[in-house]
């Protein structure tokens, strides 16, 4: 089955020629040009990735990523014309997994959907359940229990979890979470491993203001401990 | 006078207040010691010589009437006469005859007796004797008829040592005094100057503030009249400043970032004609990839425009940058022939900055080696003290002396790079490098290599904690 990307972009131009690109590599393209469009698309024909312009007029592009990830999972990448921290860092919060800035060459926006279609697969086998603390992690089945209830993380966060776990106690650089979560080289951005952290902590932590569990260590990373 | 006026004036200001209250509590100081000194050597010297004066009239009647007897035994009335504080006595009852329990007549000196002798005052004077001060009082009396003596004078010497002791005590502790308060006004001085300089403190501090990219600094409401003014027109200037320089900013940043759409349309599209290019004439692939360089240069201005606009006035992120890594990742991707070396100092050394403009930073030197230098050969990492020092060096022409600095600036290009009228610089990387380092609180310069042609890029990034 062709995986289904849906581009939420006004300017027409931009959305064709993305859309020219993106079938080039194999993928079927929906389009909408506005956020209540692109929620009327989503609904019906249930796309497997999302990319959203941030700067759509009406319904802007961070109300769009609420409204999807109030409703699903589905990974979602923020396409910004500004990477000032205020935008990046909004965009992350309202549930996006991923940005990437325009002008974006096709070929790197491919890799980053293609990074982010690859996380959405069930984790490796291999991964055997542990537990941290009241956390009950189970990679296989992407399951998350606190104190025995089950509690809901996207695929990015729980991805970013399990990648804790496996080095429980020990600190993991910010380097070395955008490469394993997010597929990124050395120069990732940061903001993207801080804001992911803050909004598991909103999920997994009791007080997510003092965190127990997944704990900064300033200047090395995150680690996450019982 | 001039001289030392202009000399005055090159003091620093602190200086100048300590000095003045310091040189005006010795002047007070000194006036109030010599005055009050002056006043009591003065009155405790009368005061002696006026209850002397009185002991010694007392005494000379005493001698007087005894001379009424007709052969009055004067030693032994000189051993009844009260002394006070020391004073000793002697009679002269004649040229050569002089009666006396502890003076000679040598102790007198001779113009008092010669004086005391022809008028009939009573006579004072004030001299050394054994090298101690004494006061003498000399009178004539009248011996009666019946006496055989007929020119009869009357002698104190009153020892002074005691009233020099106490004027010498005095003059000490007045001294002591005097230097305390000149050591009190020097402490004024200090906590003066302190306070006076202290808005001076707090605008040197605001203004270095503003310099380093915080232009939101403003110096605290003061309720003094004089100095609110001051901080009153210096937050005006700071507004002003803030106003145009995110004015200024904003006006570049909007402008990329409407260049940025157009930009991505092109750059999709051209790669969807790429994914064609088989189907293309050779003629056309070669005009395609004009179109493709193009767009990829005039994005790469794009973005270096909008990073100069961002490092004027946005927020930097603030990480720990562990400089070794930073630049081996950035070689990663880079020509493989260039060697790196860290010296031991500044392996592990750490940067508080931001990772990716530092990243850029390497990226542009590199690049400017690629296109004026025949590509970087050397990257050269050491630790100087506070101070971590990435140099590029290659061994491309090198840089005339007079256009290092000039490099630097915003859309200038060096000699080198005119002449290779390769055109694909905009003259901004190196502008960059050199804002970003400042940004960082560090610096950028380019050398000349030692004995070698060649050119030597330097960026010196303040370590964690230094800054």
């Amino acid at each position: 089955m062709t995986i289904k990307i849906l581009t939420i972009e006004d300017d027409e131009r931009i959305r064709t020629a993305v859309r020219f690109a993106l079938e080039d590599e194999g993928w079927s393209v929906l389009e909408a040009e506005t956020g209540e469009q692109a929620l009327e698309v989503f609904n019906s024909r249930t796309p497997d990735l999302v990319l959203v312009d941030i700067g759509l007029p009406g319904i802007d592009g961070f109300e769009v990523c609420r409204s999807l990830r109030g409703a699903s999972d589905v990974p979602i990448i923020m396409v910004t014309a500004r990477d000032d921290t205020h935008d990046v860092v909004a965009g992350l919060e309202a549930g996006a997994d991923d940005y990437v800035t325009k002008p974006i060459a096709p070929k790197e926006l491919s890799a980053r959907i293609r990074a982010l279609l690859r996380r959405v697969k069930p984790e490796d086998s291999t991964s055997s359940p542990r537990t941290v603390g009241d956390l009950e992690i189970i990679p296989e089945e992407g399951v998350v229990r606190k104190s025995g209830t089950e509690i809901h993380l996207t695929k990015t966060e729980f991805h970013l979890l399990c990648e804790l776990s496996d080095q429980a106690g020990k600190v993991l650089s910010r380097e070395h979470l955008l490469e394993e979560v997010w597929g990124y080289d050395y120069f990732g951005d940061g903001r993207l491993v801080d804001v992911h952290v803050r909004r598991l902590r909103t999920k997994v932590e009791t007080d997510p203001a003092h965190p127990r569990h997944v704990v900064t260590v300033r200047g090395m990373g995150y680690k996450l401990q019982a | 006078m001039k001289t030392s006026g202009l000399l005055w004036r090159r003091l620093p200001l602190r200086t100048r207040v300590i000095g003045a209250f310091t040189l005006g509590a010795a002047i007070a100081a000194l006036v109030l010691v010599v005055i009050t000194y002056g006043l009591s050597r003065q009155s405790m010297l009368q005061q002696r010589e006026e209850s002397s004066q009185r002991q010694f009239f007392a005494n000379a009647r005493q001698v007087q009437s005894s001379l009424r007897a007709e052969n009055p035994d004067l030693t032994q009335l000189l051993e009844s006469l009260p002394s006070l504080s020391g004073s000793r006595s002697i009679v002269r009852t004649g040229d050569e005859t002089w009666v006396s329990l502890s003076l000679t007549p040598n102790d007198v000196p001779a113009p008092l007796v010669m004086s005391a002798v022809e008028f009939p005052e009573a006579k004072t004077m004030r001299y050394r004797l054994d090298d101690e001060p004494v006061l003498a009082f000399g009178l004539q009396l009248r011996p009666s008829a019946a006496s055989t003596f007929n020119e009869v004078a009357y002698f104190e010497v009153v020892p002074l040592a005691e009233v020099e002791n106490t004027l010498e005590s005095l003059a000490l502790i007045l001294l002591v005094g005097g230097a305390l308060t000149v050591l009190v006004g020097v402490g004024i001085g200090l906590w003066a100057s302190g306070g006076l300089l202290r808005p001076l403190t707090d605008i040197s501090d605001a203004a270095r503030s503003i310099a380093h990219g915080r232009f939101d600094t403003r110096l605290e409401e003061v309720k003094d009249p004089d100095l609110d003014a001051l901080v009153t027109s210096f937050n005006e200037m700071a507004a002003a400043m803030e106003t145009r320089i995110t004015r200024d900013a904003r006006f570049s940043s909007d402008v990329s970032h409407e260049l940025r759409s157009p930009l991505m349309t092109l750059r999709a599209s051209i790669e969807v004609v790429q994914h064609r290019r088989e189907e293309l004439s050779e003629r056309t692939q070669q005009a395609l990839d004009l179109l493709n360089d193009e767009v990829i240069r005039f994005e790469n201005l794009v973005q270096d425009l909008l990073d100069l606009s961002r490092s004027d006035s946005g927020p930097m992120e603030n990480d720990l940058v562990n400089i070794e890594e930073l630049v081996k990742a950035t070689l990663a991707s880079a020509d493989d022939r260039i060697k790196l070396e860290v010296s031991n100092s500044a392996q592990g050394g750490l940067v508080m900055g931001d990772k990716r403009r530092l990243a850029q930073v390497l990226d542009n030197l590199l690049r400017n080696a690629e296109k004026y230098g025949d590509g970087a050969t050397r990257i050269v990492v050491t630790s100087t003290g506070t101070d971590i020092e990435i140099a590029v060096e290659d061994d491309g022409p090198g840089v005339a002396p007079s256009e290092r600095e000039l490099i630097f600036e915003r859309f200038t290009r060096g000699a080198a790079a005119r002449k290779r009228g390769t055109g694909d610089g905009a003259g901004l990387g190196l502008a960059l490098v050199d804002e970003h380092a400042r940004r960082h609180g560090g610096s950028a310069h380019v050398e000349g290599k030692e004995g070698q042609p060649g050119a030597r890029f330097v960026v010196l990034l303040p370590k964690a904690g230094h800054r």
